[in-house]
């Protein structure tokens, strides 16, 4: 029997378990003996903290997660610095022709790496660079990668369904199948079957491919829709039994399909529609509007894209200030749906690809004025403004988005309502703010020159293999 | 000593200062020319301290070396001996007695160089590129501060191989100072950190940017009686923070100024906004010199809130600057900052270190 080590219940310090937990947990992995010590640690900190791992669309690996959570634990920062320093510097100095690649690969090493997101990985800061950094790139348009990671931005950020549908309008990923999946399970998530329908529809019209996927996937949803009308069907049956019953719920059961009764017929309660968990993630299902409980037999979804339908077609395409991490807004008082909000989207190039914003209705920031403005850089409706007032600047620690915010707000006062630039800096702002981190000129011209040395070395080694013999072993 | 590698030769000897009959500008302000610059950019600059007579100049380059020039009176320069690291050099520092300078590398090492015997040996190891380097001479202690990219701030006994303290730091260092007591530091992502260096170095306070770029150089200044009071603080868009540590009235006593930026009043065209790369204040009168990217040095009184001088316009960028001891000599090095990534760097093109007399050009303004 082993006793238990204080110093290792000591070092479990992230995940949100008490100690108890740990300690039983520890113990009975000790006692059991089943497995090596360094196998069973791993384990056990999966175990402690698999609330805290954001699922992965294509699934995780086991031996990437061990090794995360074995390096987090071990507090092992020095490796995984080196290795996001090195993505950094290859964001940089890549000067080939799919510098795409870079971005998906620093991307999904940071998704492994960080199973738990959060803000050191930076995750949703990388994905609005590389999404908003490729718009003008026609060849990515269609490209897989390029897809992918535009849907982990739009499932991180506070409204989908706009990036959705900026994404159709610019025609980014109209012919892969992935977006369409993704967006009509959005539409799925908010109970909107119909709209989630026609999404399908729109994809196989459009010729999307794979297109067995996406006939498979659609099937699946007509599956679901069906299985929904008949248990909302039973259950209406019933409803119109006990609606007036006030005084509490007198369901014997509830059936896995079923639909939870709001109790009584004015208050809100949103119910939770449990055929939702074996579509998508459960991840803070965003329901805007409980199902209308007083139907007949025909099911009448509530369609809140009736609203924004009435908005002009062309793209919109909002900059959120703060990058949407799912976890930041937990303490955020939610924004409301800006209907008539437009943005300019500056890509790299300078580029606007959105409509110019209408005149700012407050005093544009002027440069003398060294304090810090404190308005989020966003030109507003003064409709919505008393949106903007619930709506927190960033927290200031949070540096590398005020970089971001602080950088939008630059671009946008550097062009005033007369669309002239007033200043411009000579110094290569896109190869110094490429990546997550910045980097100073001494930084870049390190990094080349390091890996100018490391080639050299290289061609020199090998040079000097091809004088040895054969026989003697690899460096 | 010995005398520099037979790749650079030794120049036209002399006073250095060529032909007025030049038409290119790459010394508009027709100063003195330092004999046998370094092959690659410069980096850093500094004299020797009071303590030693005479002037000599340490300039360290991105050709991996450090070179020394002695500065005659009559303003000749001769080249004097020459280090190497293996990486480039991107920081050097004298003792105070001027009898060893400290050199930092990106090769994550830094080495004391002995002058007299002309031997180096090395006295500091990072896990990442050494970016600043200084001596600190406290009462009871004595060692040489590092700064470095790999988020640390040691401080080492030269006769020690492990450091006597290390600090932990928010981000990577990118500039720092020190004049005892105070030491300051500025870091990636706009993060600034005083510290306190009696009995030991502790760190002091950190304070929130003045500035809203990155940062990119800093130095601190005195007070009437000596005393380091607070920092200018450089960035990469063309400003410079005047930042006190405790001042009556932060609000109106702390101020930025813009420099370093082309078509002061033209407004037809675009404004050019380019780094400023160091800061240098004058030893006796207070006033300060900002070199930047644009090719130009000016020279500023921060307590009477005015310009004094900017130069011509050079064809390099300005990468380093320093004064002597007295303030009579100022020095700035023009060459290529890599403002402008890989693309803009020519490595034929010559690179050069200047001296100018600053006995009477950064005399502060009377206030009224």
């Amino acid at each position: 029997m082993h006793s238990i080590n204080d110093a290792s219940l000591e070092s479990e310090h992230r995940s949100g378990f008490g100690l108890k937990k740990k300690i039983i947990l520890r113990r009975f992995l000790v006692e059991e003996n089943i497995r090596s010590p360094a196998m069973a640690e791993c384990d056990a900190e999966w175990e402690l903290c698999k609330e805290n791992i954001q699922p992965l669309r294509q699934g995780r690996s086991v031996s990437a997660l061990h090794q995360a959570l074995c390096q987090q634990q071990e507090g092992n920062h020095t490796a995984l610095n080196q290795q996001k320093q090195a993505f950094e510097s290859e964001l940089r100095l890549y000067d080939g022709d799919d510098p795409l690649d870079v971005w998906f690969r620093y991307i999904k090493w940071t998704k492994q790496t960080y199973p738990q997101g959060g803000k050191e990985s930076n995750l949703s800061l990388l994905l609005e660079r590389a999404v908003t950094r490729f718009t003008a790139d026609k060849k990515y348009h269609n490209d897989v990668r390029y897809i992918e990671l535009w849907i982990d931005f739009a499932e991180g950020s506070p409204e989908p369904m706009d990036v959705y549908r900026y994404m159709q309008a610019q025609g980014i990923g109209t012919m892969q199948a992935a977006l369409y999946i993704a967006w009509s399970e959005e539409y799925e998530k908010r109970g909107n079957i119909k709209m989630a329908d026609s999404v399908f529809q729109d994809g196989i019209k459009c010729g999307a491919e794979p297109v067995e996927k996406l006939q498979v996937f659609h099937r699946a949803l007509q599956a679901r829709a069906c299985r929904q009308m008949m248990t909302s069907m039973t259950d209406q049956q019933n409803d119109d039994d006990d609606d007036d019953e006030d005084e509490g719920s007198s369901e014997p059961q509830r059936s896995s399909l079923a639909e939870l009764k709001a109790k009584g017929k004015k208050k809100p309660v949103v119910p939770i529609n449990r055929a939702n968990a074996s579509i998508g993630y459960a991840r803070g299902l965003q329901f805007k509007q409980p199902l209308g409980p007083k139907q007949n037999s025909r099911l009448m979804i509530f369609d809140e894209n009736k609203v924004p339908e009435s908005e002009p077609q062309e793209p919109k395409f909002e900059i959120w200030t703060a990058p949407p991490t799912a976890r930041a807004k937990e303490n955020e008082q939610k924004p409301e749906k800006w209907t008539n909000v437009k943005m300019p989207l500056k890509s790299r190039s300078g580029l606007s690809v959105a409509v110019p914003p209408p005149k700012p209705s407050f005093q544009p920031f002027v440069e003398e004025d060294d304090q810090p403005p404190a308005v989020t850089p966003c030109k507003i409706n003064p409709a919505v403004n008393s949106v903007l007032s619930a709506r927190k600047p960033c927290r200031p620690e949070q540096t590398p988005l005020k970089m971001l915010q602080e950088r939008q707000q630059m671009m946008q006062l550097q062009t005033q309502e007369d669309g002239k630039i007033r200043e411009q800096s000579m110094y290569c702002k896109e190869l110094l703010f490429s990546g997550a981190t910045e980097f100073c000129f001494e930084e870049l011209r390190a990094e080349r020159y390091r890996q100018k040395w490391a080639r050299k070395l290289q061609t020199q080694s090998s040079a000097a293999d091809d004088e040895k013999p054969v026989e003697s072993s690899e460096k | 000593m010995s005398l520099f590698g037979t790749n650079t030769g030794f120049g036209s000897g002399g006073t250095g200062v060529f032909g007025t009959t030049t038409t290119d500008s790459h010394n508009p302000m027709k100063d003195v020319e330092v004999t046998s610059p370094p092959d690659d950019s410069i980096s850093c600059l500094a004299f020797s301290p009071p303590t030693m007579p005479g002037n000599f100049l340490i300039g360290g380059s991105w050709a991996n070396d450090v070179r020394c020039w002695e500065v005659q009176d009559n303003g000749q320069t001769v080249p004097k001996a020459q280090q190497m690291h293996t990486g480039p050099v991107l920081d050097v520092c004298w003792s105070d007695d001027g009898s060893k300078v400290f050199t930092a590398s990106c090769d994550k090492t830094a080495k004391m160089w002995d002058l007299n015997s002309n031997q180096t040996i090395q006295i500091a190891q990072h896990e990442g590129p050494i970016r600043t380097i200084h001596w600190i001479k406290a009462p009871n202690y004595s060692c040489v501060m590092t700064g470095s990219w790999d988020k640390t701030l040691k401080f080492w006994d030269t006769r020690s191989p492990n450091p006597m303290m290390s600090l932990q730091m928010p981000e990577r260092c990118y500039c720092a100072d020190v004049v005892y007591p105070m030491a300051v530091v500025a870091t990636a992502e706009r993060g600034l950190i005083v510290y306190q260096l009696e009995n030991q170095p502790s760190e002091f306070r950190r304070i929130e940017s003045p500035l809203k770029h990155q940062h990119r150089c800093v130095a601190i200044f005195k007070d009437k009686q000596s005393k380091p009071t607070g920092f200018a603080l450089g960035s990469i868009e063309g400003r410079v923070a005047i930042h006190y540590i405790n001042p009556p009235n932060p609000a109106k006593d702390n101020f930025t100024f813009k420099c370093h930026r082309s078509n002061g009043t033209n407004t037809a065209t675009p404004q050019d906004i380019y780094a400023v790369n160091a800061i240098s204040f004058h030893p006796v009168h207070g006033t300060l010199a900002t070199v930047g990217s644009d090719g130009r040095f000016s020279f500023w009184d921060k307590d009477a809130r005015t310009k004094l001088k900017t130069s011509e316009q050079l064809d390099q960028p300005i990468t380093a600057c320093c004064f002597n001891n007295n303030g009579n000599i100022f020095a700035y090095a023009s060459s290529y900052d890599w403002s402008k990534g890989h693309e803009y760097y020519n490595p034929q093109k010559k690179n050069y270190i200047f001296l100018r007399n600053a006995a009477e050009e950064l005399k502060p303004r009377n206030k009224k």
